[in-house]
């Protein structure tokens, strides 16, 4: 490491449009001199992409949030944009047809075929099950005493779940979580495995890997879907076959997209912030002491878990009409990058917002943003978190870090691929 | 003040009853009514609160007619 690595970061250093600072677990450094010497920062283009305004306040990104007319989510959600129009195009796929990137008033009719199954009420009737899969999962790793808590525990339980939720047979979950890590993590060298060795960690061998991952990813869908036209079951794909907005059925495609979307979402977050969550406990053994001397805490611990893990770290806008935020003028077109990690630390509504504390309160986190597109999954990310970590520090009471983790190489999701952790065995 | 909620939007989250539960109540159809035409003075607080931890910002004043 040179002395550059280790200075303290300036202003002028800060560009968000690359993972390295997040990789380099620096973003946080990077987030408190924005929101203290310039909250809404112009963040230069490159040949590649075009230049953003990083948003980092609390109340901005509220605001936004807020105002779905203004800020539009059809031309993106991820990232900046691509200067070279191909790419652009590219990029664009999925723009107008997910309802993550999908504007008002057709993001209200889609979202209401579906959320009926996501309410508080729909999620709660699913904790025995969840609880079910849970156990299954932890009997696994109950006799090893060493495992990799990302891939052989955080990273089920979600699959499991919105694999049941969607329809998708066990004997695919692999597969699954295969094409998910290509399309979330194709940034990441270790995901990159349909690119020869030598060309790994390019930009190209990322754009490759995630158009790999989502082409198969549709292809699989498309068989599925033709299953279930032909034996509907009692699922959330069998559902949109049935679904009609103003009379009109769902065009395969647009079932194709949901689906996309579903299994990105509920696979990705969940698992990170499961994964931070517990890392978060590892790097604080007194707030853990606290949890396991008292387990009625928990629903407190986890809303800190997703406040202070904020496993999605952004989403982006692009403004529809002349407009400001916080005071400064943005022109119709402009991209902004709304930041939750910097949002949930904000020094006005989380005083010592770098300080891990399990009984925080209030602790009014945006973790799964606000308003028109709050996260339709947060019953259940909520629900799996508390019963994972329910049974997890019940049965392994002692378990603990077992070597240094791996963060994902991303600048979208706040993402740890590896945590090896040890226990004493038990049946 | 009236207060409304925009039941196209509201997914049953319940924190505005949490808030304010003399002014909202999420029913067995996963949505939030208001309880009261105008809004008493000693609930304004609370309902502000409603509207701020609104998860999908469904609660809003109602506009002066």
């Amino acid at each position: 490491m040179t002395t550059a690595d280790t200075a303290p970061l300036t202003l002028d250093q800060i560009n968000l449009a690359y993972p390295d600072l997040f990789e380099q677990g620096r973003h946080h450094e990077a987030f408190k001199i924005l929101r203290r010497e310039d909250p809404i920062h112009w963040n230069e283009g490159t040949e590649e992409i075009k230049g953003f305004w990083n948003v980092v306040r609390y109340d901005d990104v509220v605001a936004v949030s807020r105002r779905p007319d203004i800020w539009s989510s059809e031309r993106g959600i991820v990232g900046s944009e691509p200067r070279d129009e191909q790419e652009a195009v590219l990029a664009a796929n999925g723009n107008g047809k997910m309802l993550i990137t999908m504007d008002p008033p057709r993001h209200v009719r889609l979202r209401r075929l579906v959320n009926k199954g996501f309410t508080p009420r729909a999620v709660a009737s699913w904790e025995s099950h969840i609880s079910e899969i849970t156990k299954g999962v932890l009997d696994d790793i109950a006799p090893k005493g060493q495992v990799d808590f990302v891939t052989e525990v955080a990273a089920l339980i979600p699959l499991a779940v919105i694999c049941e939720i969607m329809g998708v047979p066990k004997s695919d979950w692999k597969l699954m979580f295969q094409l998910t890590n290509k399309v979330l993590g194709g940034g990441d060298p270790e995901y990159q495995t349909d690119v020869p060795e030598e060309q790994r960690g390019t930009v190209e061998a990322a754009r490759t890997t995630v158009n790999i991952g989502t082409m198969q990813m549709f292809g699989y869908f498309a068989q599925l879907l033709q299953q279930k036209k032909a034996e509907p079951g009692d699922d959330l794909i069998s559902t949109l076959i049935a679904s009609e907005i103003d009379g009109d059925k769902l065009t395969d495609e647009d079932i194709l997209w949901f689906c996309f979307l579903l299994i990105l979402a509920g696979n990705e977050t969940t698992r990170n912030a499961m994964s931070g969550g517990l890392l978060a406990l590892f790097n604080h053994p007194d707030q853990r002491k606290k949890l396991q001397d008292d387990m009625s805490l928990l629903p407190s611990a986890v809303e800190e878990m997703l406040r202070y893990v904020s496993p999605v770290t952004h989403m982006a806008r692009t403004a529809l009409q002349d407009t400001e935020i916080g005071g400064v003028k943005m022109k119709k077109g402009d991209r902004i990058i709304m930041w939750y990690p910097s949002a949930n630390r904000d020094e006005k509504y989380f005083p010592n917002g770098d300080v891990f504390d399990i009984t925080r309160s209030p602790n009014d986190h945006i973790a799964f943003g606000l308003g028109e597109h709050f996260c339709l999954g947060a019953g259940f990310a909520r629900l799996e978190i508390r019963v994972l970590f329910q049974q997890l520090l019940t049965r392994f009471p002692d378990i603990r870090q077992a070597g240094p983790e791996q963060r994902l190489r991303s600048n979208f999701i706040g993402g740890i691929k590896h945590l090896p952790v040890e226990f004493t065995p038990a049946k | 003040m009236k207060v409304i909620v925009n039941h196209d939007a509201c997914e049953g989250h319940a924190k505005c009853q949490a808030a304010a539960p003399a002014v909202f109540e999420v029913r067995e159809d996963d949505l939030s009514y208001v309880l009261v035409d105008e809004v008493p003075e000693d609930q304004v607080e609370n309902v502000e609160k409603a509207i701020r931890l609104c998860p999908r910002a469904a609660i809003a004043w109602a506009k002066e007619s």
